[in-house]
């Protein structure tokens, strides 16, 4: 057989395996036993336990399981009910009201939960009824919703951030930093066209909402203990006091007290958020053994340099290359959750990126951005079924509602990418300390 | 049943009943403790870290700690492998599973914890190899710490193992039409 029938039978065997169900660890093992059986002769099983070994006992990945275990207390405390009372008195009397509620509370949930179906539930468990109580547009509480929830994969501490910086071996404090400002200006971006929205409504007449207060401005002063959590722990990296692992323990230190000063903290949440972040890490934890071991057998099969290679020969500008893959990871996050894909694709992807010329740092936020974008492509995204179990609504209306959010981040992207000092002003200003 | 005089002994039938049931259980156990242990190292990663910070904060220095989170890491996740099994929280794509009915659902079930079984057992084996090597060689680290490696290494096998034991449990309870319960701790 010549290499390229090789080579699709390789691709053929890892999308029958995950296509099939069985779990994306598993497969990753398995279809990189079959590769290294396939084009080399060396021992299969011994260098997977050799690479697995090493990869799952790297010092790097210790920040994991902590900042997942941080997430996880803070969850089990009562966080998510005073967002809405604190946030509410805040924001309300912007054009647009209390949908900013959904964005900016999206924005402080996603800094410390890091998983964006996660933030979806837990801020629309709180905002939905809320708003509907105020009557407003069902189209704008989904859509809102939608889009806010995906900053959980980008505003640090951002889980698949750490993922991506084990994978490809970039430092993970960095990425961390690079990852605030283009969150920051996703968040408000969304907010711009919750304002815009309130303002036409404004002229227009419709404005139904009562001014009736929820919540006071007293209760916002609730918030300032997360807040400063996080703010302590990313400055803590940033200033290169601590590591991301040291910022992380850290950060698990300050939401136990945390938890304890609000009473939420006994031996029943203490379990349950460790057992939580056990199977969490675990579960992401195999799936990078797999990809480690991807990573060597692919490195035999010889894909990644063919593909690296084939690309460079189509003489792509590299505006069109970034197009190029901003479709291939939309299309890939219609099946895919956005941490399997980016494991998945990196063995290929890294030595492509890495010689077109890109900064790994800039590539990583650009590529959350767009896995992110991938969870609300209608018609199918993983946040949009999370919405479909807490609306009721069908999938069309979801996705409907979703659309202006998804182009407001086709436009996050083309700014990423014509300003790329958006991702790397700070990591670069960071290492000039 | 209460306990009668005239209480026929158990039918060999009864009686496999009643031990598959039991095993059933134990392994439950098995799966449940296993997360308890992982659980543990991922509190000791943080430890670890922890002290990290303040030997560097007194300007000490205890050499190896470094190695030893990475070693408490891979023990946490091997050990907590088969409890995530356990509460379906491994990723898998739904897409095709979710629009199967009965037995197609059955027999793509059947396929996915075969393939599954076979991956789990294989990884167990060759990292039982790379255990018994690193102790037949008396393999250390060579980082500051010099750890004999076969200790470490231990626990990933033993994760390893335990999951192999968890997916060919589910294998076989599938295939006796049994739903899977994933509460199921072993308490029952």
């Amino acid at each position: 057989m010549d290499e390229l029938t090789l080579t699709f039978l390789f691709i053929g065997a890892l999308l029958i395996l995950l296509g099939s169900g069985i779990w994306v660890a598993v497969s990753l093992i398995g279809v990189a036993a079959l590769g290294m059986m396939m084009f080399t002769s060396r021992p299969v099983g011994d260098a997977m336990a050799t690479t697995i070994w090493g990869s799952s006992s790297s010092w790097t990945l210790t920040a994991l399981p902590l900042f997942i275990w941080m997430g996880e207390i803070l969850f089990r405390t009562r966080l998510s009910e005073d967002l809405f009372r604190g946030l509410a008195p805040l924001l309300r009397r912007l054009p647009g009201g209390l949908l900013h509620v959904n964005i900016a509370g999206c924005a402080v949930f996603a800094a410390i939960s890091g998983s964006s179906a996660a933030t979806v539930a837990t801020v629309g468990k709180m905002s939905i009824p809320e708003l509907r109580k105020r009557r407003y547009p069902e189209s704008m509480i989904t859509g809102t919703l939608a889009g806010a929830g995906t900053l959980g994969l980008l505003i640090p501490p951002s889980i698949i951030l750490i993922i991506y910086g084990v994978t490809v071996n970039e430092s993970i404090a960095r990425l961390f930093i690079a990852g605030i400002l283009p969150g920051i200006l996703l968040a408000l971006m969304f907010m711009g066209y919750v304002a815009t929205w309130g303002v036409i409504r404004r002229r227009r007449g419709l404005e139904t909402e009562s001014l009736e207060a929820i919540g006071t401005v007293k209760q916002a002063l609730l918030l300032v203990p997360v807040i400063l959590l996080i703010v302590a722990v990313m400055s803590s990296i940033y200033t290169g006091v601590a590591t991301a692992t040291e910022a992380a323990v850290l950060g698990v230190i300050g939401a136990l007290l945390l938890s304890a000063l609000q009473g939420s903290l006994n031996r029943t949440s203490f379990t349950a958020s460790l057992l939580g972040a056990t199977r969490t890490s675990a579960m992401i934890a195999f799936i990078l053994a797999g990809s480690a071991f991807l990573s060597l057998s692919m490195g035999f099969t010889g894909l990644p340099r063919g593909l690296a290679e084939w690309i460079a020969g189509l003489d792509l500008s590299p505006w069109m290359l970034i197009v190029a893959l901003t479709i291939f990871y939309i299309i890939l996050g219609c099946f895919l959750d956005g941490i399997s894909a980016v494991v998945l694709t990196m063995a290929v992807i890294e030595p492509l990126i890495r010689q077109a010329g890109f900064d790994m740092i800039w590539f990583g936020i650009f590529l959350v951005v767009v896995v992110e974008m991938a969870q609300i492509t209608p018609p199918i995204g993983f946040n949009l079924f999370v919405l479909q179990g807490m609306t009721g609504h069908d999938m069309g209306f979801i996705a409907r509602s979703a659309l202006p959010m998804f182009l407001i981040m086709v436009v996050g992207v083309a700014l990423l990418s014509f300003f790329p000092g958006i991702a790397t002003y700070l990591p670069e200003a960071m290492a000039r300390r | 049943m209460s306990r009668t005089v005239g209480r026929p002994l158990p039918s060999g039938r009864d009686a496999m009943h009643v031990f598959l049931t039991r095993l059933d259980n134990a392994l439950n156990r098995l799966y449940t403790g296993s997360g308890y242990v992982a659980a543990f190292f991922l509190v000791a990663i943080g430890l670890l870290v922890f002290a990290n910070i303040v030997t560097r904060v007194v300007s000490g220095y205890i050499p190896g700690l470094t190695q030893y989170s990475g070693y408490a890491m891979a023990a946490s996740s091997f050990f907590g492998l088969a409890y995530t099994f356990q509460h379906n929280e491994h990723i898998r794509v739904e897409i095709l599973l979710s629009h199967l009915r009965g037995r197609a659902r059955w027999i793509a079930e059947l396929w996915c914890l075969g393939v599954a079984t076979v991956v789990a057992g294989f990884l167990a084996w060759y990292l039982c190899r790379l255990v018994y090597f690193s102790w037949v060689f008396q393999e250390h680290s060579e980082g500051a710490d010099a750890t004999l490696l076969w200790i470490p290494q231990s626990g990933a096998m033993l994760g390893a193992v335990v999951l192999t034991i968890c997916v060919l449990h589910r294998l076989v309870a599938t295939a006796a039409g049994r739903e899977h319960d994933k509460n199921a701790d072993g308490d029952g």
